[in-house]
């Protein structure tokens, strides 16, 4: 199609502007229905900050058509380019999970969740704690009880 | 992603948290979803209150088996052996937790004369840890206080029922057994000149009872370096007459296949009978796949098929503890050689399709067995699913069988 594709504006958190092809904005299923309605102000994103705004753009823009593409190449790459897309901090990672559940992007939402399960599979107790900034809020004896003979079972 | 009460947090922390930073309840339980690993979930439940509150809210569970320990021999003295829920304590130098699932013997002697000294050995692999001595696992109390480098550090296993125990949510559940039942003796097998080796696969699914199983097997199958068959379908170029091929019969080859049948069928009964408690517990359970590391057997249950069960409970085969295998009609096809694109070659293919005999179950077509196998073979080259394929192309020879 040669004609202009229809431009969606939103405003992050912190007033930054942002714009976006329509289609890429009819995925996010918390403004889909704003977009469908025609809505040509900026759409307010308060929970979003510039900064995160920006990565989800930019995975979102990678993303779609590419995801359903039988071609086993186009998935190859694409799957390369989501390992260099998360190598980000911890708190960028939380911060991505928090934007996709807001905006309901169900692939970005199943991608940073499962990167971060895989993070913390072999990890140990401590190193868990570290990640999701936890701090170990058991008392003595429920330590005592949670580290015993079978604490991981008594741990669940 | 539904709303959960807060977990309520001490008022004394020990270190300054940023809270503004933690992921909420529902996103931090939707990421323990995806962890599956019951050891990792483990693990996690000891991180924080919030943690051991959320973990047995996980719907999603993985069960990698460490050891199976066998019920062949049972020890009067050892309360273990009257249910697969007792747990027992034997020696390890590593001190980890780790997860045993009883089998019971496969073969009663009815079969087990017939079985042995074919293609299968059906016991042997059962019943121990491998870096244990074989002596323990019959008395477990009585070796623990016997071993001296026992000491302290004794490691406990814990069934799958009771590792699940503290799961109220449980939906989806996956066990993976360390090993397939059936080990294949190559050196007996048809062909001894063969070095490849046999291959036996079985996809069962299950409700009260059998609902329909599929087997794979093949002699032999070895990848072939040069072949100007390539591409050609493997179709072989003996005349289909209508009759089984004559190589069907010579070797036992015919033999053979009732045995690769009829083990696949107690093996796949065997794990079913053991799901029962698991079921049982768990009523929230809509789908259920008991698989092993070798990827020889897949037993699956879907929603209705738990439902089934829990309805209807099984029938116990008198033979064994496993559950009655029902009135079979059967399906075979055969190809002396199959040769797939990937040039591996399958010589003495045999493909089973089983239904339970009857009008009861509604007539489910070939979909389901062109399914059974999908995208499945090594290296993910879908190898298995092209033999089904081919064979089911060819002419179908059909077989009743009695329940047993």
């Amino acid at each position: 199609m040669s004609s202009k594709k229809k431009v969606i504006t939103l405003r992050s958190s912190d007033g930054e502007i942002f714009e976006v092809e329509e289609a890429v904005a009819l995925e996010w299923l918390t403004i889909k229905p704003l977009v469908e309605s025609g809505c040509t102000d900026a759409i307010p994103l308060p929970q979003v900050t510039g900064n995160i705004l920006a990565k989800v753009i930019e995975y979102c823009k990678k993303h779609i058509g590419a995801s359903e593409s039988e071609d086993r190449k186009i998935l190859y790459e694409l799957e390369s380019w989501d390992a260099d897309f998360i190598k980000v901090d911890q708190g960028t990672l939380f911060d991505l999970i928090r934007a996709a559940d807001y905006l309901t992007i169900k692939t970005l939402f199943e991608f940073t969740c499962q990167t971060v399960a895989d993070t913390i599979k072999h990890k140990t107790i401590e190193e868990v704690r570290h990640i999701f900034r936890e701090s170990n809020d058991f008392t003595p004896e429920e330590e005592k009880e949670i580290r015993g003979k079978s604490w991981w079972l008594q741990g669940l | 992603m539904s709303p959960l009460p807060p977990t309520s947090l001490p008022p004394s922390d020990p270190a300054p948290i940023d809270h503004l930073d933690r992921l909420p309840d529902p996103l931090l339980l939707h990421i323990l979803n995806y962890i599956s690993d019951i050891k990792s979930l483990g693990r996690c439940s000891a991180v924080s209150r919030r943690f051991r509150l959320l973990v047995p809210l996980v719907s999603s569970v993985l069960i990698r088996v460490d050891c199976i320990i066998s019920d062949d021999n049972p020890d009067p003295s050892s309360s273990s052996s009257s249910s697969s829920a007792a747990a027992v304590s034997l020696p390890n130098a590593a001190n980890k937790p780790s997860i045993f699932f009883v089998r019971f013997p496969l073969f009663s002697s009815l079969f087990r004369s017939f079985v042995s000294h074919l293609l299968l050995k059906p016991l042997q692999s059962l019943g121990f840890l491998s870096s244990l001595p074989r002596r323990i696992p019959g008395s477990p109390s009585l070796s623990a206080d016997s071993d001296p480098s026992a000491g302290s550090s004794s490691v406990t296993h814990h069934s799958p029922v009771q590792v699940l125990k503290n799961f109220s949510d449980l939906r989806s559940l996956c066990i993976d057994l360390p090993s397939g039942e059936l080990s294949l003796n190559d050196s007996s097998a048809s062909d001894p000149s063969s070095s490849s080796s046999t291959l036996l696969r079985w996809r069962a699914h299950f409700g009260s009872s059998l609902d329909r199983c599929l087997i794979l097997a093949a002699a032999s199958h070895a990848k072939t370096l040069s072949t100007g068959l390539a591409g050609s379908g493997g179709e072989s170029p003996t005349v289909d007459n209508g009759t089984i091929p004559d190589s069907f019969y010579t070797n036992g080859g015919l033999k053979l296949r009732v045995v690769w049948t009829i083990s696949s069928l107690i093996a796949a009964s065997a794990r079913h009978y053991l799901l029962q408690p698991i079921i049982a517990e768990h009523p929230t359970l809509e789908s259920l796949v008991l698989t092993d590391a070798d990827g020889q057997g897949v037993l699956r249950m879907d929603r209705e098929q738990l439902e089934e069960l829990r309805k209807k409970p099984l029938l116990a085969s008198s033979a064994s503890k496993r559950t009655m295998v029902p009135a079979l009609c059967m399906r075979l096809w055969y190809a002396p050689i199959l040769e797939l694109s990937s040039g591996v070659v399958l010589k003495g293919a045999t493909l089973v399709a089983i239904r339970p005999s009857g009008g009861e179950k509604k007539d489910m077509g070939l979909g389901w067995i062109e399914e059974a196998f999908d995208g499945e073979g090594e290296e993910g080259d879908g190898m298995y699913a092209e033999a089904v394929r081919m064979l089911v192309k060819r002419r179908t020879y059909c077989l009743e069988m009695n329940s047993f």
